[in-house]
């Protein structure tokens, strides 16, 4: 058996893991060996030693959560930032108003510098911003040259905290969003995921997204709103990182920043009312490649049941060839190139799903053997094999969460951005290691019930080799 | 609007001559720092120290590529990238003598049933149903000998990450990331699949391929018109087929192509190994000795004959017929890095299209506001021979490809009437510098970009160098080269259209 020592300070900043990889002898005969080339199983390593570099925390008085830590191996300084907003938040009726609050704001011009002063002065310095929005949090990312941070950042808090939404900008913006929804008709899958969303958090404002008609109702004034209630400094968090000091980060960090005023804001977001639209659904596109999505709610990261359900995960099909689904759909059978499984887990709940993308002669095929997988792994004991190899793959691979200062920093910021406990990390790899096999089907019964399944095929309806079970599905029009 | 920019304008402080020194003390130094080493068979090994977190990332690449495969068969090279994954004579297998006959009599069966199937409507189908029904019996017999996916499990059991390989046209290449005291995981694995590999569950592997097709080409508008665009952009080089394979081709392959390629690899000038991140190179470069110096140094260079394209002398234009929006590829044929002009493209790109003040974004995106998305992109489909500057191009509704194409070739002109301001050029550069510096960030993009280098170029020191050679390029030289490169008769256009037009 692999064994490994964590030994852990309190602390999670100043952890120090240590690794021991011993040599492993596995009971198949499988990695024969001779004297030039040893059984890949029992091959010594030397142990490894690993220090968490310690980042550091600080509140400013107007309420901006900081965290740093410097690394000056290149002459560069990155910031991400997350803000407690979201596509979620789209007033109805007026969806796309997030996504474009987002977009106008870098592109549309502050209180001292028109957009195209703004964008010239960004492209001068090379430094990259952006502004993402997404359906829970929006994300700002931004790089900058040691030599230019002063530069760069009084443009970034301008773009952040006084933009004006020019007009001209706003028309833009928008009609590239009409453009983009036109062709997400192009993009099977994406396409498929979006309308995947939509059934899965039916009733829910997550499940609204932007239309030709709700990106038209968007007035400037919907973009004003929607800034000055969720970009404030007491509802976003910097994780800075690279060549700078944390008494620099924290001095230049006030100076463009300090002055920003916080306001009351009501930025608890409740958990989806999960109330998906389950049954088969069908999208008509006339291609030669059938996009079959399958999901439902799970457990989110706070609740006990996490740790087992990343595993189960894993088994099923987001652990790569050896991965349930994907060995029986891609290596066995040669139905698929891209198959397996995806659980995202937010802290209060989480979606799972697993995927096949098919010719379309073989789309009820590969559907059958994901049920079968899904099936499986709840009446038969995962074998104490397979749940070892999930767990020293989950384990080992996690210490790669830490390769990059700019990695480690934002790690640690999206513990508190979460607010999950502060030894979620700390305690990850033990708690997978605990996991059981009664864990497992426990969580499989749980959550893997087909009877609250949304199953969405996207596909060629028309084509003779009938992608589709011979009744009971609904069709469905994607947005316009 | 215009009267709003020009008042802006008025007031700006004096920000024009921003140079971003890339110089000293940093990542630059990397020819101090990169320890390059050749075993006595002629691989090179680059090791580069970087103690940051315990890990390492590995790169093999091999200058094998798609170009390297023989007329109607192509997709091979691609194939094996994918049956490399299958194991090897002592990974995999719990009886390799007996499986060794079995992959025999799959071969022929396999053979016999693509042979029936070139019939096409002659075709006898019961033919085909019991060559298919020996084949299904012979790959179940196998099953009982052979443990699946058995190198993708040692890796990931031992923390391995992003586990991938990947064909290009020039080049194809195996990589992993590790935690820092398992090279030696790597070494045991990689050496024995180039020298002992076997090709497993061959047939199945080959649909997975055809279902890569589908999903890349013939369900994706942008794959269909790039793949149109490369054929009609070369008729007779190699570039012209795509590196998945022409489907015909595709189906027809047995594991003896695939063999002929892994061939290739096993000449010891062809290959590059980089090792970033927490190491002793020492220890390192034993390791890499003890499970890479066996192999025999390579007589004569193996090098396969590719046929040069011939000269263009008139434009080419393709239309593909696609049930999607409009969009667009120009491309203009141009010489391969490391040729002076290929820097001074570099610079062109960065003019045309990074950023938002970039010439194409701003003209196309948002003043005239006729365009979705547009990019260029210098090197195309590869390095190793003479290749393309392409611009990828989407109209925004309801503007068409025409539009966008007259709007675009106007912009070029200019750049072979009117010189590069010293402003635009110096924030070309910074620009380049940038993602230069980015891209130093992260263990595996380095060793990516060191050992891609140093098997394309023979020399890893075209990327030590390169911000030095691009801080030589001048506003004439974009305007000598755009004059004597970015031409109708050196040009290849494919519009995709729902019509096809």
């Amino acid at each position: 058996m692999d064994k490994m020592i964590s030994k852990i300070y309190p602390v999670f900043l100043v952890g120090v893991f240590l690794f021991l990889m011993m040599a492993t002898v596995r009971p198949s005969s499988a990695n024969q060996a001779d004297a030039a080339r040893p059984s890949p199983d029992q091959l010594q390593y030397e142990p490894l030693f690993f220090e968490l570099p310690k980042a550091h925390r600080v509140v400013l008085e107007n309420g901006i959560i900081l965290y740093i830590l410097e690394d000056h191996d290149l002459p560069l300084v990155t910031i991400n930032a997350f803000v407690k907003t979201g596509s979620m938040h789209d007033p109805a009726g007026k969806e796309g108003t997030a996504e474009l609050t987002a977009q106008v704001m870098r592109t549309g011009g502050t209180t001292r510098l028109s957009s195209r002063e703004i964008d010239r002065q960004f492209d001068l310095i090379a430094a990259s911003a952006s502004i993402a929005m997404a359906m829970e949090s929006a994300h700002v990312g931004f790089s900058v040259l040691t030599t230019h941070l002063d530069k760069g950042l009084d443009l970034l808090s301008q773009i952040l905290i006084h933009p004006v939404f020019e007009q001209g900008k706003l028309e833009l913006a928008r009609q590239l969003q009409l453009e983009e929804i036109r062709r997400i008709k192009d993009d099977p899958q994406k396409l498929a995921m979006r309308e995947f969303s939509r059934l899965i958090y039916h009733q829910d404002p997550r499940g609204r997204f932007p239309s030709s008609a709700s990106l038209t109702e968007i007035k400037r004034d919907d973009l004003t709103a929607f800034h000055s209630r969720f970009f404030l400094p007491n509802n976003i968090m910097f994780a800075v990182s690279g060549d700078i000091t944390k008494e620099k980060a924290v001095e230049k960090i006030k100076q463009y920043f300090g002055g920003w005023n916080p306001k009351n804001s009501a930025t608890d977001f409740p958990a989806p009312v999960q109330q998906p639209q389950t049954g088969m659904y069908f999208i008509e596109k006339d291609i030669p490649q059938s996009t079959i999505i399958s999901g439902q709610f799970a457990t989110g990261k706070n609740h006990p049941d996490f740790h087992a359900f990343t595993v189960l995960d894993f088994i099923v099909g987001s652990g790569g060839f050896p991965s349930r689904i994907m060995s029986t759909v891609r290596n066995n059978e040669g139905l698929a190139y891209s198959a397996g499984s995806f659980y995202r887990a937010r802290p209060d709940y989480g979606i799972f799903g697993s995927y096949a993308f098919t010719k379309t002669s073989s789309t009820m095929k590969a559907l059958s053997l994901i049920n079968t997988v899904l099936e499986n792994i709840k009446a038969v004991p995962v074998a104490g094999q397979e749940l070892t190899w999930a767990q020293k793959s989950i384990n080992d691979g996690f210490l790669f969460s830490f390769a990059t200062p700019e990695q480690i920093v934002r790690q640690q910021m999206t513990i508190e951005y979460e607010k999950l406990p502060p030894d979620f990390l700390t305690s990850y790899r033990e708690k997978i290691n605990r996991v059981t096999v009664q864990d497992l089907h426990h969580a499989a019964v749980k959550y893997l019930d087909q009877t609250k399944n949304t199953v969405l095929i996207l596909g060629d309806g028309k084509n003779p080799d009938h992608p589709l079970p011979p009744g009971g599905y609904t069709v469905i029009a994607p947005i316009d | 609007m215009k009267a709003c920019k020009i008042l802006k304008a008025a007031l700006l402080p004096a920000f024009i001559f921003i140079f971003i020194a890339a110089g000293s003390g940093h990542a630059s130094d990397l020819k101090e720092k990169v320890l390059k080493q050749k075993l006595p068979n002629g691989i090179t090994v680059l090791m580069l120290k970087r103690h940051l977190s315990p890990t390492v990332s590995l790169y093999i690449r091999y200058r094998v590529g798609a170009v390297d495969e023989t007329k109607g068969e192509s997709g091979a090279a691609h194939f094996l990238e994918h049956i490399m994954f299958k194991g090897t004579t002592s990974i995999g297998t719990n009886d390799y003598q007996a499986e060794k006959a079995l992959m025999e009599e799959i071969k022929n069966a396999g053979r016999r049933l693509d042979a029936e199937k070139r019939k096409g409507q002659t075709a006898d189908p019961e033919t085909l149903a019991n060559l298919s029904a020996v084949l299904k019996k012979l790959q179940d017999e196998h099953k009982k000998y052979f443990l699946p996916n058995e190198i993708d499990r040692l890796y990931t059991e031992n923390g391995g990450l992003d586990m991938n390989a990947s064909t290009g046209q020039d080049v194809t290449s195996y990589h992993v990331s590790l935690p820092a005291n398992k090279i030696e995981l790597w070494a045991r694995i990689e050496s024995d699949r180039l020298l002992h590999s076997v090709f497993r569950e061959f047939y199945t592997e080959r649909d997975v391929v055809m279902e890569e097709r589908r999903q890349r080409v013939e369900s994706d508008p942008e794959g269909k018109l790039y793949e149109k665009f490369m054929s009609a952009a070369y008729t007779l080089h190699p570039y012209g087929r795509p590196v998945l394979g022409w489907t015909e081709d595709l189906m027809n392959l047995s594991p003896d192509e695939l063999e002929k390629i892994l061939e290739k690899y096993k000449d010891p000038r062809n290959i590059v190994i980089a090792v970033v991140g927490d190491i002793k190179p020492e220890p390192t470069l034993k390791l890499i000795e003890k499970y890479f110096g066996g192999i025999p140094p390579a007589a004569e260079k193996t090098e396969s004959y590719i046929p040069a394209e011939p000269p263009q002398t008139e434009e080419r234009r393709v239309n593909v017929a696609f049930d999607a929006n409009p969009s667009l590829i120009i491309g203009f044929r141009k010489p391969n890095a490391p040729a002076r002009e290929d820097y001074v493209f570099d610079v062109i790109e960065t003019i045309l299209t990074r950023g938002r003040t970039s010439r194409l974004y701003t003209t196309l995106v948002i003043d005239r506001q006729i365009a979705q998305s547009v990019s260029a992109v210098n090197g195309l489909p590869g390095s190793r021979f003479p290749n393309l500057f392409a611009l990828f191009a989407q109209p925004r509704h309801p503007h068409s490809n025409i539009e966008l194409e007259n709007d675009i070739l106007k912009e070029i002109e200019k750049l072979k009437t009117q010189p590069v301001s010293d402003e635009e050029l110096m924030k070309a550069k910074n620009h380049i510098k940038m993602s230069y510096l980015q891209s130093l960030d992260a263990n595996a993009d380095i060793a990516s970009i060191l050992s891609y280098y140093e098997v394309l170029l023979g020399d890893y020191r075209y990327f030590a160098d390169y911000l030095d050679n691009i801080d030589k390029v001048t506003a004439a030289d974009i305007r000598q080269i755009a004059a004597r490169y970015l031409n109708s008769n050196n040009r290849t256009t494919a519009f995709l259209n729902k019509e096809g037009g």
